[in-house]
């Protein structure tokens, strides 16, 4: 599709598109539960929503706060013993592996019953059985003292029957190597940046991501006209080639910085480092009430009730980089072809996050700029460099019902660059049911607010095992 | 001599409430050992027993309740510590315990509960779901808890005419009458 175009129903079309081919990663770890031999509510609301003290198991590098060999029941393989510690650098320091093969898995069924618009206008319905529609492999756990790993491998199930795998994290953490404890921690791989801790769609618990925040597509002849697909780039990247560090310092401030390989905008078809720089990251966060974000609850009163607490959490986060060289297929009104380079992306933003008793009230506002080149054809010769805008927002309610049962509404806003397109509005409202600590069914409802036959249902089933 | 065995005699003869003691084996059927099933004396009448002033314990120590099972006598006051670096819970959804709910407390720290009726209380953490362990709340001091073999042991038992009940967090309890007379062995086999 010519990313110039703006024909509303077209762009409907993408969105409902983008939420028929989405397979969102699922982020539940049974590899935890059987390592501490702990249910999936010690760290869950439900699965993959995080409560506030799985939000610090996992920022403390997936390790129980002031963690002792006896809470880890699954006794590791020692790989050396605890002396040679002393007799660096004549022995190599010992590690150890984890006792059992640190592997989960999860599944997830889905039945989306979809409508959108076509290009002639009409409704274009579909009700599809995608039994399976993805299978995430996990391997997580700790190598030693200071080293942890994350990985997940996704097989997705497309609705034409053909399948797509991805690796989509693998990284190494390493935990407090110096410093006071939760002070500084480095991960590297492929992985989901710490900048978005609090609204990572992994963790979500709805089915739909925030498209409108992560898929933008800020590259289009008058600027970006809406969301992403292939051959795009994107306002940011949700995971990313990432060398980060981050840590939480006095319990309650929380930052991260990063480097990573310039993904979006910047990398056609979601290819990495498609030029010769570096994009970079950074957020800073303070958090209020509640518990401490490495766990920590000392003078805190908590009630028994795990995902309840009073406390708000602020901050703000920004990402730069360079898309120099990465050219990008684009046609004027005329359908003349052009190149175009994103030159300099800046994204700056704000995040909140209020929990009230049984009620999680979060969201993002990014204002974004690009400057963008546009070149000729073939040549590659400048012909102009504009700077465009865009704002994105969203802001999500997650209501605990009982335990086994919540619900969640999401609004998302997105003002494109392009002056001539009318701003994204979207709606998404989710029922969960928790059948059992590790069932899930999800009732889910993603409307176009602009558009009132452009809409998805979905029914989901998920396992965790 | 014959002094110390005609006193013996004498003793012997004239003491029905000499203490003899009530062993055994419960055979648990259906579930992977024998342990964790209550052997104790049901209410005997006319007999009240006072509540201990020592409290009882179960410590929270690696996301676990020690002990799982603890029999105490009614009235007994159980002190729940925290021994983990994480906030631990405990409640009760019995209605014989009040439907106690202990709230939140941090390592280190105890919180305490009364057992004040016969009850045969499920204790959980709301923190931490797997959590699970039982207080049995009993009306006399002669109890046991089994080991994993089923083997259990109840010293100091008056002799005397009982009903012994055998109870157990996931199978049918049961009961017999048992006369105690100097050491008495009886055995029960429960199922579900």
């Amino acid at each position: 599709m010519n990313i110039s175009v703006r024909r509303l129903p077209w762009a409907f079309c993408l969105v409902a598109g983008l939420v028929l081919a989405d397979a969102r990663p699922a982020a539940a770890v049974p590899a935890f539960s059987r390592k501490y031999q702990t249910s999936c509510q010690t760290c869950h609301v439900i699965f993959p929503k995080l409560n506030p003290f799985g939000q610090a198991f996992r920022l403390n590098g997936y390790r129980m706060p002031q963690e002792t060999a006896e809470q880890v029941k699954q006794k590791p393989v020692s790989l050396g013993a605890e002396a040679y510690e002393r007799m660096w650098p004549e022995m190599v320091w010992p590690s150890d592996l984890p006792g059992n093969v640190p592997f989960a898995l999860n599944t997830k069924m889905a039945n989306i019953y979809s409508s959108s618009v076509d290009e002639t206008g009409h409704q274009v319905v579909h009700n599809d059985f995608q039994f399976p529609q993805e299978a995430n492999l996990f391997a997580a756990g700790t190598l030693g003292k200071n080293f942890g790993f994350f990985g997940e491998f996704t097989w997705a199930e497309r609705p034409d029957g053909g399948s797509d795998t991805e690796i989509e994290h693998a990284r190494l953490d390493v935990i407090s190597p110096f410093g006071p404890e939760h002070l500084v921690n480095f991960r590297i791989g492929k992985l989901s940046p710490n900048l978005y801790d609090g609204f990572q769609e992994m963790w979500l618990m709805t089915d739909n991501g925030v498209d409108t925040l992560f898929t933008y597509n800020p590259i289009g002849f008058h600027g970006g006209t809406g969301l992403s697909e292939e051959e795009a780039g994107v306002s940011l990247p949700q995971r990313a080639r990432a060398i980060e560090m981050y840590g939480v310092a006095a319990h309650r401030l929380f930052y991260t910085i990063g480097i990573d390989s310039p993904i979006g905008p910047g990398g056609p078809g979601g290819t990495f480092g498609s030029n010769s720089q570096k994009d970079f990251y950074a957020r800073v966060d303070y958090k209020i009430g509640g518990m401490g974000l490495d766990g920590d609850t000392t003078g805190v009163q908590l009630p028994p009730e795990n995902w309840r607490e009073n406390s708000l959490r602020v901050g703000v986060l920004g990402y730069t980089g360079n898309g120099k060289d990465v050219n990008f297929d684009v046609t004027d009104d005329e359908g003349n072809p052009f190149k175009m380079q994103d030159r300099r992306y800046n994204r700056i933003g704000v995040f909140a996050s209020l929990y009230f008793g049984d009620l999680n009230l979060f969201g993002v506002a990014l204002h974004g700029t690009d400057k963008l080149a546009l070149l000729d054809d073939t040549t590659l010769a400048q012909i102009e460099e504009t700077r465009r805008t865009y704002d994105a927002w969203f802001a999500q309610a997650d209501y605990v019902i009982r335990p086994p049962f919540q619900v969640s509404v999401r609004y998302e806003n997105l003002r494109v660059a392009d002056p001539t397109v009318p701003s994204i509005r979207a709606l998404n409202a989710n029922f969960s049911f928790l059948i059992r600590a590790n069932i899930k069914a999800m009732l889910e409802y993603h409307r176009d607010l602009r558009e009132s036959q452009n809409y998805t249902l979905a029914t989901v089933l998920r396992f965790a095992l | 001599m014959r002094t110390i065995l005609c006193a013996a005699l004498f003793v012997t003869a004239t003491t029905p409430l000499l203490a003899g003691d009530l062993h055994g084996k419960v055979a648990c059927k259906g579930v992977r050992d024998s342990s964790d099933a209550v052997v104790s004396i049901a209410a005997i009448p006319g007999k009240t027993f006072p509540a201990p002033k020592e409290h009882a314990k179960i410590d929270q120590a690696n996301l676990v309740f020690h002990p799982h099972v603890l029999p105490v006598l009614v009235g007994t006051t159980v002190d729940f510590l925290n021994s983990d670096a994480v906030l631990h819970n405990v409640f009760t959804p019995d209605a014989c315990a009040e439907k106690f709910n202990l709230g939140t407390w941090p390592k280190g720290q105890v919180k305490s509960f009364e057992f004040k009726k016969e009850c045969a209380a499920t204790l959980l953490c709301k923190v931490h779901p797997e959590m699970e362990a039982f207080v049995v709340a009993l009306p006399t001091p002669y109890f046991a808890v089994t080991k994993a073999d089923g083997t259990y042991h109840i010293p100091d038992v008056p002799d005397g005419t009982y009903t012994v009940k055998v109870w157990h967090p996931k199978l049918k309890a049961a009961q017999k009458s048992v006369t105690v007379a100097g050491a008495t062995a009886t055995d029960f086999e429960i199922s579900r």
